[in-house]
């Protein structure tokens, strides 16, 4: 496996020094019990609340994991791309992916889940677990760490192994609550697939018998990315959400095109509802990662003029919380 | 037109102008009895700048939609309960204790849900009875 770690990588790790280093923040660490039945005592400080309003941002995880007994039912859908333009209503008749999720917290910072998305009848099984919250003094930002595991339901003539059918996404989770409007998140992540397509490399001649063919994969079975995310809180109850997705890994070919999101979010007490632009489709993490075929840099144009980016997409996630 | 067809036609129409004209009136809220633990239970929250923050973020988050921005219970659901939401800038709120405010929050009833499971630190109650002191005419 060759991961060759280019400028965008360099970027990304300064965006984390900044998310380590930056002590500009005031989020809300609040007084304990303690502090409220004895004032005198210096209060001991409390991990910050709130850092995103929900798991999600977009396409990718946040670093929340809900509290003990929250189930969650997500609806996911991606409309088609704005490339036909009014021939399918810039997408919306398009075809669309659809994913339905469940997800459940049955232990504290433990979350695990299953989903279905409508591509490849793709079934998810996946955790995320909390392995400490920003606090101050002690730690300056979030961790989360994210599994998923993928299967591809497709019939048998898809596939020479049931093991192809297989894929896994790993993601680390860092975030910062910088202050009461502003959370940012860096996530490094690996995406490996089971079954790659494959060419045959060959050398020598076969006048002089020195010709080998030797099978290799076109693509590498593992995929680094990295994704740099935010939330912006403009109302108590709105927020500006954006998302970056860089492809860290070079392919031989079909290397995936980076991703990129701004959108919108509502929470109440038991719903968020998520609207953004984005050029990713698959929902599924891995599949997201290393098959983006969606390039955010192309536009549509005529007469030389630009209207707009061809490849970008409308989606929307709406969650509904229950707490048992 | 057969007369199956008039009849069924008839009935529809009866059943159509039935629901226009129903009118969904709201129950008046019956008494609320608060344990005397709580109604006696002083807030250990200080009703600061901090406090009040708090306490209006979770009230945008779980209480607006019912009982309005400015508490006077003219939310965008509070017309489709069995029970009217109440007016809490009135002195019927205002005049409840602190502990009793808390007791309501936490544990819920009928059309209003408990927080306690979903909002676990209490301290953030506390803080929403602390805004809802903010919200007196």
């Amino acid at each position: 496996m060759k991961a060759i770690i280019n400028k965008n990588l360099i970027g990304a790790c300064g965006l984390l020094i900044l998310l380590l280093g930056g002590q500009v923040g005031n989020a809300q660490d609040q007084t304990d019990s303690t502090a409220v039945t004895a004032p005198q005592s210096k209060p001991k400080p409390k991990p910050v609340k709130n850092t995103f309003e929900g798991i999600w941002l977009i396409d990718n995880q946040t670093v929340l994991v809900p509290i003990k007994g929250t189930f969650e039912m997500d609806i996911m859908h991606r409309f088609g791309t704005l490339e036909t333009g009014y021939e399918d209503f810039y997408g919306f008749f398009a075809p669309s992916n659809i994913r339905l999720g469940f997800s459940y917290v049955p232990v504290n910072k433990l979350m695990v889940g299953v989903s279905i998305t409508k591509t490849n009848m793709t079934w998810e099984g996946y955790l995320k677990y909390a392995l400490f919250t920003q606090t101050k003094g002690k730690f300056p930002v979030s961790l989360s760490y994210y599994a998923d595991m993928a299967i591809d339901t497709r019939g048998n003539e898809n596939f020479y192994h049931k093991s192809d059918r297989l894929s896994y996404f790993h993601q680390i989770l860092i975030a910062r609550k910088i202050n009461d409007r502003l959370s940012v998140q860096i996530a490094p992540s690996v995406s490996h697939a089971n079954v790659v397509n494959g060419y045959f490399k060959t050398s020598g001649s076969v006048a002089d018998s020195t010709y080998t063919a030797e099978l290799d994969g076109e693509m590498e079975h593992n995929h680094f990315a990295v994704a740099v995310s935010a939330r912006y809180k403009i109302k108590p109850s709105m927020n500006i959400l954006f998302n970056y997705d860089q492809p860290l890994t070079k392919h031989l070919s079909n290397n995936p095109n980076p991703n990129l999101s701004l959108g919108i979010e509502f929470t109440t007490s038991a719903h968020s509802f998520q609207l953004f632009f984005t050029n990713f489709y698959s929902i599924t993490p891995q599949r997201n990662n290393y098959t983006n075929k969606n390039n955010p840099i192309t536009f549509v144009s005529f007469n030389d003029i630009t209207f707009y980016p061809q490849h970008f997409l409308i989606g929307f996630n709406i969650t509904r919380l229950w707490n048992y | 037109m057969n007369s199956k067809a008039i009849t069924a036609v008839v009935v529809l129409s009866i059943m159509i102008l039935a629901t226009a004209f129903k009118i969904n009136y709201q129950e008046t809220p019956k008494p609320w009895p608060v344990p005397e633990k709580y109604a006696k239970m002083a807030n250990p929250v200080k009703s600061d700048a901090e406090s009040l923050k708090t306490g209006k973020d979770v009230w945008a988050k779980h209480c607006q939609s019912c009982h309005g921005k400015t508490g006077r219970g003219d939310g965008s659901k509070a017309a489709q309960l069995k029970t009217a939401v109440g007016d809490f800038t009135s002195t019927d709120t205002q005049n409840q204790s602190d502990g009793a405010l808390y007791y309501k929050s936490a544990e819920g009833r009928d059309d209003m849900p408990g927080f306690k499971k979903k909002i676990p630190d209490e301290e953030e109650i506390w803080a929403v009875v602390n805004y809802i002191r903010t919200l007196k005419k």
